[in-house]
Formats: structure tokens, sequence, C-alpha cells
């Protein structure tokens, strides 16, 4: 890690007048420099049987990193991710009781629940104005109060048929993989070909300019939590099938993580571009990295650490100016040396 | 005539005061020697109540004081996790002159001064399972706290049985410095020489009890290690989902050491067949800790005659290979989330916890 970064930053420097490739040559020169590590130093975490034990959860930190790109490239941040996916594991999971003819309803329950959290979330952030902070964190207690009221904190055994779904492999590759790839798919698709795709992309730039360009600003910021919630559903409906007894909390763990890769995948925290496959390979990357931390069996303490310092990295490189700031130093520097 | 004038008077004088219990159904049973004849009032305080583990030991609680007829009154509050609310209800329990209180003190020394408060102003204080600080007769009545030292010491005793000549060993436990790890790991040391390695970071493998970093910690560890014998666990249940796992390494599921979940004995009851190395011990999950607790703080408050024991020490339960003291077990018919190793019946277990 600590050695790849200089090269990375060179890669992204050179490439700095192509604006596409910072985010994504980094996370991916990222990404390389620590299968290599791994390669080296723990080449467990590398192999076939422990990628397909690990990919799943990169799966599902990958699709709801995709959700909070899409908030925070309107300049907001979801903290109801948290509630969203736990609620999606327990109604995935409560509603069937183990009968697979129940699933869909369950599923279809689920994402009509995403719906509403989604809209309310919008409405009061677009139409309302209220900070996104403030609004999201309201509708992940509001969500938590669902989550109670449908299991009472009690996790449920998932059903056969959505544990061959989402947790089961074809071609050796687990399911979770393709969900994520498919997403994956669908969001580039819609942010990068659509009109509507690129009209909320500009609106997260500069919403006053897209305003004043005769852009209707509002129903695609509330959409971006719409679209947010359908995504965190998934996910959660995903590890209702990965992790075969859930307990009723499993977003808890996954807030963070989900600002995490799409800091590192280079969206501006104060909105703007996207970069969808950069935010699918952050979660790889970060994922790998716990792998890389787990096997070669540093303390918890360390791991944590680890994860931390691969944010702040993530944040340093994007958000401060190396270039300037360099120059700036290098010159008060010899303005000392020589006074 | 007169009695069941008298029973009939002290059933209506309990539907009066909207009380939990039933008279008749105190009466039905014989009145255990912890229960004494003065009246008194109970509350079983938790400091989160939200998962199937805490509902089943709640019924256990309620279904414990039930027994004894001089309990008039019984009140539960939830801390739902939150500090600041268990000390509250702690301090109303208090304020409205609750005569015993059972606590599980999730926050640990944070509940202490609401603990001894209570205790000072003359009630029974009773806290259990979790180390509070404090000591006894000064902060409050008596702490019981389960010995995880003897789970420790149990699972040893049947590693070295069942691996007589060493093994490699995977520990995993909760969240990083539990206590709870700490000992039990101090148990297996008790037992187990130098011939028995541990193949996790000392002390365990965090998995903070939660079954989907439980199922990335062990894909890591099988990748790792290609001889695993044996994998203790504190909470066999989050295993549930890990397990399979070794199945992508094209490996057996060595022998578990653990504690009860009825999800997990069905679990080995599916797969033991394919997978050979799958021996299967278990002890008791300890929700019956509650009702040694309980039993003490009645005792205390009604006069009656404390428990011998101060110290929970969970039973073996679950034992695949020798059935003792019994063979592993699954209701497919009851939810996952119960502990058959609980006195309180599959059944009930399955009302408390809303299936």
């Amino acid at each position: 890690m600590a050695d790849s970064s200089p090269n990375t930053f060179g890669g992204a420097a050179g490439l700095a007048s192509v604006n596409l490739a910072k985010g994504f040559v980094t996370i991916v020169v990222s990404t390389l420099a620590l299968i290599v590590l791994c390669v080296i130093f723990a080449p467990s975490a590398v192999t076939a049987g422990s990628l397909v034990g690990s990919l799943p959860f990169a799966s599902v930190l990958a699709i709801v990193g995709l959700g909070q790109m899409l908030v925070v490239q309107q300049g907001g941040f979801d903290l109801s991710v948290p509630g969203s996916v736990s609620l999606a594991v327990v109604i995935a999971t409560h509603m069937p009781n183990g009968n697979d003819a129940m699933l869909l309803q369950s599923v279809l329950v689920a994402i009509g629940f995403a719906l509403v959290a989604g809209v309310l979330n919008g409405i009061m952030v677009a139409y309302f104005r209220l900070n996104a902070i403030v609004a999201t964190i309201g509708m992940n207690a509001l969500l938590y109060a669902a989550v109670f009221a449908i299991s009472g904190g009690v996790p449920r055994i998932t059903t056969k048929l959505l544990a061959g779904i989402a947790g089961g492999k074809t071609l050796g590759i687990p399911h979770s993989v393709y969900f994520a790839l498919g997403l994956l798919a669908i969001v580039s698709f819609v942010l990068k070909k659509t009109v509507a795709g690129r009209r909320f992309e500009a609106i997260g730039a500069n919403p006053k300019a897209a305003r004043a360009a005769g852009l209707v600003v509002k129903p695609y910021q509330a959409m971006a939590y719409v679209f947010a919630q359908l995504l965190y559903c998934t996910a959660g409906i995903l590890i209702a099938g990965i992790t075969r007894e859930p307990t009723a909390f499993q977003g808890n763990s996954l807030l963070l993580p989900s600002v995490a890769v799409v800091v590192l995948a280079g969206t501006s925290l104060l909105g703007g571009r996207g970069f969808p496959i950069s935010v699918v390979i952050a979660a790889f990357f970060l994922n790998q990295l716990s792998q890389f931390a787990l096997s070669i069996g540093v303390p918890y303490s360390a791991q944590t650490i680890v994860q931390a310092l691969a944010l702040v990295f993530g944040i340093g490189v994007y958000s401060i100016d190396w270039t300037t700031r360099f120059k700036t130093a290098t010159q008060s520097s010899t303005e000392e040396e020589n006074p | 005539m007169k009695l069941s004038n008298l029973k009939a008077c002290s059933a209506l004088a309990a539907l009066g005061l909207g009380l939990a219990l039933s008279a008749t159904s105190a009466s039905a049973q014989d009145v255990p020697s912890w229960c004494g004849p003065n009246k008194a009032t109970l509350a079983l305080l938790d400091g989160f109540g939200g998962n199937s583990w805490r509902l089943v030991t709640t019924a256990s609680g309620k279904q414990e004081a039930e027994k004894c007829p001089s309990i008039t009154e019984y009140f539960y509050a939830d801390g739902q996790g939150d500090t600041q609310k268990a000390i509250s209800d702690i301090n109303s329990m208090a304020a409205r002159g609750v005569n015993a209180m059972v606590v599980f003190g999730d926050a640990g020394p944070a509940v202490l001064p609401a603990l001894t408060n209570a205790y000072r102003s003359g009630a029974v204080v009773v806290p259990y399972r979790v180390n509070v600080g404090g000591e006894a007769g000064k902060n409050y009545t008596r702490f019981i706290g389960a010995d995880f030292v003897y789970d420790g010491e149990s699972w040893g005793k049947w590693i070295k049985a069942n691996f007589p000549d060493g093994a490699n060993i995977l520990f995993l436990s909760g969240p990083a410095g539990n206590s709870q790890g700490l000992d039990e790991l101090k148990g297996m040391k008790n037992i187990l020489d130098d011939s028995y390695v541990f193949l996790n970071p000392e002390p365990f493998a965090v998995t903070n009890w939660d079954p989907s970093l439980t199922q990335q910690v062990l894909s890591a560890a099988i990748a790792q290690h290609e001889d695993i014998d044996v994998i203790v666990s504190d909470f066999g249940p989050s295993l549930v989902g890990a397990l399979p796992v070794f199945g992508n390494f094209n490996r057996s599921i060595p022998a578990l050491a653990t504690s009860d979940g009825n999800s997990l004995g069905c679990f080995w009851e599916e797969n033991h067949e394919a997978n050979p190395d799958f021996k299967l011990f278990t002890v008791a999950t300890g929700n019956d800790n509650v009702r040694l607790a309980v039993q003490w703080a009645i005792a205390e408050a009604t006069g009656g005659t404390p428990p011998e024991k101060e110290i929970f020490e969970a039973p073996n339960f679950e034992d695949s290979t020798d059935g003792d003291p019994s063979p592993v077990q699954c209701r497919a018919d009851l939810p996952g989330a119960i502990y058959l190793s609980s006195q309180l019946s599959g059944d009930d277990q399955a009302k408390a916890v809303g299936q």
C-alpha cells in the first residue's frame, strides 16, 4: 500500500489532463499492488477458495457503495444504509419463514419499503431542503423501528431458494458477484449513456448552473435517494441469502465502508461525477485488504487501523491538491534554507 | 372451602392489581425452598433485549419468578442497548420501591452507581452474567456470574478426549478483548498442553459474534491453514452460515466445540454424513443463568433459603461422538434461533421469540 502510493500518484498526475483517469487509475493500481502484496505475503488470501468465500461480501459492499455513490453525487450523505439493509434482510427472512413460495412476495414487500423510504428521503432533502445527514439519520431510526416491529430483533433462517439464488455459484463464481456486475452495468449505462444520467451528473456537479440551463433539479436530487434505497435493498436481500442465519442488524457494519468505497473511487463529497466501476473495484480492494490483514494474522486493532489508513489515503489522494501543495512546500523550504 | 375462597380472592386481587403472575399456576406446584414467606416485588432489568437469546432468557426469568407465590408483582425493562436508558430503568425501579432487582448489566461498571443507589435504598440487587465491578454487600447484594473458564475447560476436555495426540485449534469469539473469550481461553489452556496449537492470532479470532464477519474470518483462516482439526466458538449458531465455506475448499467441516442452538443442531444433522470429520460438542448456551439469579434475588427478598451455587456453570449439552449427555438435537419444526439446552421448553421458546 505505502509502496504503491507514490507510483500511483505519479500515474494519476501524468493523466491529469485526462480527468477521467485519476480515481480509476489510483484504485486499480492500489488493488493490483494489494494483490501482489497478497501473493508475496499472504498467498492464502488469493486462492480460489478464499476468494469464493470473501467475494460475496465484496459484492454486497459494492452494491451498497453504488447506492451511496448516487447520493454523494448529489452532494448528500445517506446514513440510512444500516436501517434499510437490515430491513431488507429481516423482510426477506421473516416473511417467508423458510417457505420458498413466499420469497417473491417478501422481495416485493422489501422493494416497496425501499421505495417508500427512498421517496421520503428524497422529498425531505430535495424539496424541503433538509440537511441530508439529518434527514437520513432520522429515516434510519424509522427503518430500524420497522426492523424491530417485524422481527423483534430475532433473526430467521433464510429460505433454501434464496440461499441458492444469492449464495450459490455458477461456473465457480458466487452469484452475488454476477448481481454486483449486473447492477454496475445498469448504473454505469444509465449514468453515462442516457440523457437522464447525464443530467443527473450535471445537476450533482452544480445544481445552480443546471437550473440556469433549464433543468428541473429537484426530481433528480430526490431520485438519487430512491435508487440508492433500491440498491441497499438488493444488498440486504443478498446478505440474507449469503449468511443463512443473518442477524436483524446486519446493515450496521456497512455504513462506514459504503462511504469509504465512494471516497476511494474518487467521487467528490461535494457532488458531481460518479465512478461506478471504481466504486466496485474499491469494494473489492477494501474487502481484499481485510482478507489480507486476516491472513497475515495481524491483531484486530491493526486490521481496523489498516482500513482507516486506506480511507485516509483515499481522501488524501483526491481531496488535497498535491501538485500545488508540493510546489509551495518546496518553494517555502528553499526560501527557509536561504533566509 | 375456605382455602379455595382464599385462592379465588388472591386470584381476584392479582387480577385487580394487573399482575403478570397467576396465583393458580404458582399454587399448583410445590413452592421451592428459595421462595420465602415474605411478599415482595421483582424486576428483571435487561441492558439489551432485542435478540432471541435475550427473549428466551427473559421468558426463563419470568417463568422462574412465577414458581414463587410470594412475588406479588413482576416488572421487566429493556435498556435497548442504551446505557443511559439502562441506568434510568434501574433508578425508576428503585424509585417505585421494587424489593428485588435482577440486572443484566450490559454496560458493565457504567451501571454500578445506579445499582449501588438502589442497593443502599434497601432493594435486593442481583447483577448477573456481566461483571459490573464493585463488590457484594457494598454495591449490590450478590453477583451471579457465569463461569466461562468452566466452559473453556469443558471444551478442552472434549478436545483432549477426541484428539489425544494434540490438535490444531481455531478459536473464535466475539468483540476484541471481551472477557468471556479470554476466560474461555484460560479454561482451555488449563486442560490442553503445548501439543494443542491455537492457529488464530492471540487470544482469539475476533468475529463480533456477527455471522457475516464470522464467515469472512473463517474463509481467511481456512485458506491459510491446511489442517484445522477443531473449531472452538462461543456462539455456535453464528457458524451455521460460515461452515459451508469448507466446501469451497473441498474439505470436510472439522470437529466443532461450541455452545448450542437449534439451527446448529439441524445443520449438523443435514451435513455430518457428507463431512466425515464433523463431530459436534456443545455446552448449554446459558439462558438458565437468569434462573439462578432470580432464585437468589427472590430468596434474599422473601426470606427463603438461597441456592447453594453463586456461579452458573453451563452443563454439557450435546456430544455427537458418544451421545452423552445428549445426542445432537434438532427440532426442525421450531425456529432456528432457540436453544434446546434451556429449561424453557422448545415450544415456549418459540412463543417467546414470537414465532
